[in-house]
């Protein structure tokens, strides 16, 4: 494998549990994590943190996910390619529909299991098996 | 919190409840096959749940117990308490992750330790080795031992997902079960292995009508396809998704990812466009690189790079589809992740989550149709008194029509609160655990006998009387009961009964706790009340047996150390008391030393509840109906006018006048009036009041009989109920204070 | 009738139910030595099958139904039947 650094996740949500959850799993999977408490927030982090993986909630205050997201795919180059995993607890058809549209890689539902995050984490974000 | 999850949760908890029932039963009654493979199902079925919401860390925990209880019935597994303690335990975790997804819709970060812990102190009763625990933890769940062997007896077959071990009850037969005809027509069937369950006996003692086979499969087809294929025969079935060692092109999830980023480069166009497209070549690139495949991700950049020069997706979409069609494994898969489980059909369902008697409903509708008469009549009454027409008959009309209303609402009362009501069994079945633990605890043997469960009482009682049995269970387990050997000293039959007792009587429903043990010592009592000066001495001397005993109640007495060994039952039993008469209710204790004890809890069958607001005024704890309350304030003393003998105040263009509460009980008045007054803005009957009062308080739930109270009273005070502190709390009628 | 002694031999002939496995085991029992001619058999209840399976009888076949040829037939140890196709 090329990459040896850490592959780099910015996690979007509100609630400090569902944070702190993320990123104990993916710390302890070798990831470097960091947090944002909405999309006007997650927008300022992306500045100096260059993510390899966004995990984004979509019920937020002051920006929702999926304006966020539709935001974010209008930025320069070096943003908005970024990579997006939605974890919501949505999950009706429209729902994932709505984030796809909204220009979301790929959706999860909550509870989700740390196993099964750190697994589509590596994935997305292109980290080894 | 989604409508699914919140169905999860409650048939989750359901199912717990009965395989707590069924376990706790098994103990009692080892060779109990009925509750043993009810508790089996129960841990299937829950297993199974888990899996729909992708919970692994439950159903790896639950899969363990399942594991356990299956060996039970297999023979290998002789049912032992510790056993028993395992299943609960497990049972305990779950209710622990279901509360904590109730709370923050997400597992608590440690689920897969704790996890990986019951896993290990399932897999070995006696106690969980260390290396288990820590090989539990650090990899995934190995394939169990006889899906492992078929794998390995079958090394050469390729394509194998599901291991299914089909043991077919002895009496299949018997029910027209064809078991290998069922297996040859297995979708997918790679490969069969037939062993017989108890070894051949000689062939003159063979009986052909008893099935002894033990069937090993494996398939290539999907859980799901499997499971509906042996749905007909599920609880004899076990099927296991195995781990996929050398998985073909595309696990599956890598496959849903790629599939989802086609998905985006098929989007209709906008201004995200670039960024979606970059976004989707570069996940697509990753996934490929996580896979190993760099040949195949490097030709992805190529494409995408293409695609963001040329303005257009296609290069992209066309590398990306040629990448995930190249996969002849391609053909729509199973997520792999579940845990193999058989989805539970439309007959098994568990109970739902509120159950309301159609009977009941029906009741309060025909209540709605009387009533509507009465309104007619009423409105005809009014013609004729505008009329003027017949005083006299009108009078006799309108008083009538009222009688009919009184009745009227008095049964619809009764019938909401109809609707209310829980059978006393949901209550009684919460203790048989603790009771349990707690004696094994306290190393007593006992035996808690239920009895009347179906016996109903109001929603509220039945979840007020929680707190107040489980004190006095756990008084009669540690106190009141004696151990074996001073049973057996004593001549008692070594295993003491408590019983838990619930029935109906009249408007009144009557839950007992009456223990066999060693009874409460009138004498010692009223030594101890002597010596805590709850009495003089000539006092006690005076009262009856039965009327010291009731001196536990005494707020003096449960407050002594010393005391506490002697009766142990004095612990907490006034709040238990107070509890109870805050409900509307008494508590007596009966009791005859070597003998055992009774606790009588007596109860109204209907009560209400009122949500007030307290308030006080002159010392005096008031309740303001909530429903009255328009808004509370803080109005400086000059905005305060005085009308004639009375006062009000301006509040939004409306002259709304003012009451002192103190002054309108007759309370002193002497005291000096704050500067700023303490306001509660009440409405009923379409006007407004207010009321002054010292402080406002907080918003309280409380009982108030029915009826009499409320409807009936002419007087100020609507009802009184007593407070947590002991002081009684006067609720009072705003219709009335405003005369 | 599905089951039934002929000229020595144990014949299972079309879809033997499972009332079979009863008149099969006193066949075998009585008559030790018999071989059990299955060519003919379509289709066998698991009653039967289990007789087969306990008794290992020597076997003539390859019996006419798939199933029983490629899956069962290995488990009692057939020698003569026809040649196992690979899976």
């Amino acid at each position: 494998m090329a990459e040896t650094a850490s592959k780099r996740i910015l996690v979007i949500d509100d609630a400090s549990l569902v944070r702190l959850y993320y990123r104990d799993a993916l710390e302890r999977a070798g990831f470097e994590v960091a947090e944002a408490l909405n999309g006007l927030e997650a927008l300022e982090k992306l500045l100096v943190f260059p993510a390899d993986l966004l995990i984004v909630d979509i019920n937020m205050p002051k920006m929702d996910g999926l304006t966020f997201l539709r935001t974010l795919r209008r930025q320069d180059p070096a943003i908005s390619a970024t990579p997006a995993l939605v974890i919501s607890t949505e999950s009706g058809p429209q729902d994932i529909e709505a984030t796809h549209a909204a220009g979301a890689n790929f959706y999860l539902a909550k509870p989700l299991a740390q196993d099964v995050l750190v697994a589509y984490v590596a994935m997305l974000s292109g980290a080894p098996a | 919190m989604n409508e699914f999850l919140a169905q999860f949760l409650v048939e989750s908890r359901e199912l717990v409840e009965h395989a707590t029932d069924d376990l706790l039963a098994l103990e009692q009654v080892p060779d109990d096959r009925a509750r043993l493979d009810s508790a089996f199902r129960g841990f299937h079925t829950l297993k199974g749940a888990a899996g729909i919401v992708e919970f692994t860390a439950m159903g790896r925990a639950v899969h363990a117990a399942e594991d356990l209880l299956e060996a039970v019935r297999s023979g290998e597994q002789p049912v032992t308490a510790d056993l028993v303690s395992n299943c609960l335990a497990c049972l305990d975790q779950v209710v622990r992750w279901l509360d904590a997804i109730d709370a923050e819709g997400a597992l608590p970060i440690d689920a897969e330790a704790a996890a990986a812990r019951l896993v290990a102190r399932l897999a070995s009763p006696a106690g969980p080795s260390l290396a288990d625990a820590r090989a539990a933890s650090a990899a995934e769940d190995p394939d169990p031992p006889w899906a492992g062997r078929l794998r390995a007896d079958t090394a050469g077959v390729v394509g194998a997902r599901i291991a299914i071990r089909y043991t077919p009850s002895a009496d299949c037969f018997f029910r027209g079960e064809d078991p290998l005809g069922l297996m040859s027509r297995l979708p997918g069937l790679l490969a069969l292995e037939i062993r017989p369950l108890q070894p051949w006996p000689p062939l003159e003692e063979l009986d052909p009508f008893a099935a002894n086979l033990v069937i090993d499969a494996l398939s290539s087809a999907s859980s799901k396809e499997v499971a509906d294929h042996l749905r007909p025969v599920s609880d004899q079935v076990r099927i296991y998704a195995l781990r996929q060692d050398d998985d073909p092109v595309f696990p599956d999830r890598a496959a849903k990812v790629l599939k989802a980023q086609l998905a985006l480069l098929s989007a209709p166009r906008g201004q995200e466009m670039a960024g979606r497209w970059a976004s989707a070549g570069r996940v697509a690139a990753n996934v490929l690189r996580h896979l190993g495949m760099e040949a195949e991700a490097a030709v992805i950049d190529a494409a995408l790079a293409r695609s963001l020069a040329a303005g257009d997706p296609a290069a992209l979409l066309a590398a990306l589809e040629a990448t995930v069609n190249a996969a002849p494994a391609a053909a729509p898969r199973e997520g792999g992740d579940d845990p193999g489980r058989i989805p539970s059909s439309p007959q098994d369902a568990i109970a739902r989550a509120l159950r309301v008697d159609i009977d009941r409903i029906d009741a309060i509708v025909n209540l709605t149709g009387e009533l509507t008469v009465v309104k007619n009549a009423l409105g005809h009454a009014a013609e004729r008194a505008r009329q003027g027409t017949d005083p006299e008959g009108l009078a006799q009309v309108l008083k009538q029509q009222h009688a009919l209303l009184d009745r009227l609402t008095a049964e619809l009362q009764r019938s909401v609160l109809a609707i209310r009501v829980l059978p006393l069994g949901h209550l009684f079945r919460r203790f048989s655990r603790p009771v349990r633990e707690l004696a094994r605890t306290l190393g007593k043997t006992l035996r808690l006998v239920i009895e009347g469960e179906t016996t109903e009482a109001d929603k509220a009682v039945v979840e007020a009387l929680f707190e107040p049995l489980m004190h006095v269970l756990r008084n009669a387990v540690g106190h009141g009961v004696e151990t074996a050997e001073q049973r057996r000293a004593s001549g008692k039959p070594e295993t003491a009964v408590i019983q838990l007792r619930g029935r109906r009587q009249g408007e009144h429903v009557v839950v007992e706790v009456a223990d066999d043990g060693r009874g409460i010592d009138v004498v010692d009592v009223r030594r101890a009340a002597a010596a805590r000066h709850l009495a003089t001495t000539e006092a006690l001397a005076a009262l009856s047996d039965d009327a010291v005993v009731d001196l536990i109640f005494a707020p003096g007495f449960s407050t002594v150390g010393a005391v506490t060994d002697v009766s142990g039952r004095g612990v907490g039993m006034d709040a238990v008391r107070s509890a109870i008469e805050r409900l509307g209710g008494r508590v007596a204790v009966k009791s005859r030393a070597g003998e055992g004890t009774t606790v009588r809890f007596v109860l109204p069958f209907t009560v209400m509840m009122t949500r007030v607001m307290t308030v006080e005024a002159a010392g005096q704890v008031f309740g303001v109906p909530f429903d009255a309350i328009v808004e509370t304030l803080q109005l400086a003393r000059d905005g305060i006018v005085a009308i004639g003998a009375a006062e009000a105040f301006v509040l939004r263009g409306r002259t709304v006048p003012l009451i002192s509460l103190a002054r309108a009980l007759d309370a002193d008045t002497t005291i000096a009036t704050p500067s700023v007054a303490n306001i509660v803005v009440i409405e009923t009957g379409g006007q407004l009041a207010a009321l002054e009062v010292d402080r406002f308080g907080e918003r309280l739930d409380v009982m108030l009989k029915p009826m009499d109270g409320l409807l009936g009273g002419t007087t100020l005070v609507a009802g009184t109920t007593l407070l947590g502190d002991g002081r009684v709390l006067i609720v009072l009628d705003p219709l009335e204070l405003l005369q | 009738m599905t089951v039934k002694l002929e000229n020595g031999n144990i014949l299972l002939a079309g879809i033997c139910p499972a009332d079979d496995a009863e008149p099969l085991l006193r066949l075998v029992l009585n008559n030790r030595r018999a071989i059990v001619d299955w060519r003919a058999c379509d289709e066998a209840h698991t009653a039967v099958i289990q007789i087969l399976l306990a008794a290992k009888p020597e076997l003539l076949g390859p019996p006419a139904n798939p199933f029983l040829n490629r899956r069962i037939a290995p488990l009692i140890g057939d020698r003569r039947s026809g040649a196992h196709s690979s899976d």
